[in-house]
């Protein structure tokens, strides 16, 4: 089910908040917001960078992978396509996000891996005043590990997410093929 | 059904439904003639309920085991593009090999095994141990 498309549309660009330099980031650095998209997950606001969200999606019924970690509930289909579902709160030692009918997932390209961020609810684009973000607090553990800044709009305080770092570890994590069952 | 199809044979294992292929399956019939040590009672598929069927399975270099498994619900024909590989992520990060991918089964998604690997990996498991 289609929740929202086109999210790539009249977006400024995207922020800097580690503070690596990006080759297209001339122009970006300019612009006096950034925009992120955000879900809620584990009781907060947590946002990543929107280029990466393809659309969002209401979760249909999952098919449970045997041997799989606890991060990956399972699968569902969406026009089509099996997609693969992501729980962040599994894979930083937190409690499972209920999966209900209504549940939304954000759709991310993170590289080579097309996954389903599972979420508590979709907030969508939010644009933070680059003034208004910050390094990440430098933590090794949970959900802090992954995080690459922290923000504040209107709304209250942000997390930004490195999302791609998120779906690598997630993956490296898990058990290799052959090496284990469920 | 003019496209190519594949026949797949569709078992349950515990409370859930997988789907092989036919010709991974060598015969099917009762467990008691089976030696302990030929059978392969707790795979990725999780553990049957029962220890009364078993589908017998070629793998290295034809040696047979036999996967305990619950009841046979039938043989299909699934068309071509209703067969989905798994998605690249999930196969990634599955601790086992032997889940290939999907069928559709009455527009329903159900796992597609391997069955050589499934008892490979098993009896390989179980030769570490």
């Amino acid at each position: 089910m289609l929740v929202r498309t086109r999210l790539a549309d009249n977006r400024p660009g995207m922020p800097e908040p580690t503070g690596q330099p990006r080759a297209d980031s001339a122009q970006q650095g300019s612009a006096p917001e950034a925009w992120f998209f955000c879900l809620r997950l584990l009781g907060g606001r947590y946002a990543f960078e929107a280029p990466l969200v393809i659309e969002v999606v209401r979760l249909g019924p999952l098919t449970r992978l045997p041997a799989a970690p606890a991060f990956l509930p399972g699968v569902f289909t969406h026009r089509g396509e099996v997609l693969p579902v992501l729980d962040i709160g599994q894979l930083v030692g937190q409690p499972a996000i209920p999966i209900r009918p209504s549940t939304r997932a954000a759709l991310v390209h993170c590289g080579p891996w097309k996954v389903a961020v599972v979420s508590e609810g979709v907030e969508g684009l939010v644009a933070i005043p680059r003034k208004n973000l910050e390094h990440a607090p430098s933590e090794a553990s949970g959900v802090a590990e992954f995080l690459s800044a922290v923000g504040r709009d209107a709304q209250g305080p942000v997390a930004i997410l490195d999302l791609p770092r998120l779906v690598d570890t997630a993956r490296a994590r898990a058990v290799p093929a052959g090496s284990g069952q469920a | 059904m003019t496209g190519a199809s594949s026949e797949i044979l569709m078992f349950q294992v515990g409370a859930r439904v997988f789907a092989s292929v036919v010709h991974d399956a060598v015969r099917i019939g009762a467990v008691r003639e089976v030696p302990p040590a030929e059978l392969v009672m707790d795979s990725a598929l999780g553990p049957p309920f029962g220890r009364d069927r078993g589908i017998v399975v070629a793998a290295d270099e034809g040696n047979e085991w036999t996967l305990v498994i619950d009841q046979v619900i039938g043989v299909r024909s699934i068309p071509e593009e209703d067969v989905h590989p798994l998605p690249a992520f999930a196969a990634a990060c599955l601790a086992s090999g032997a889940v290939t991918g999907f069928v559709m089964v009455d527009e329903a998604p159900m796992l597609l095994v391997d069955l050589p690997t499934l008892v490979r990996e098993r009896s390989g498991a179980a030769a570490a141990s």
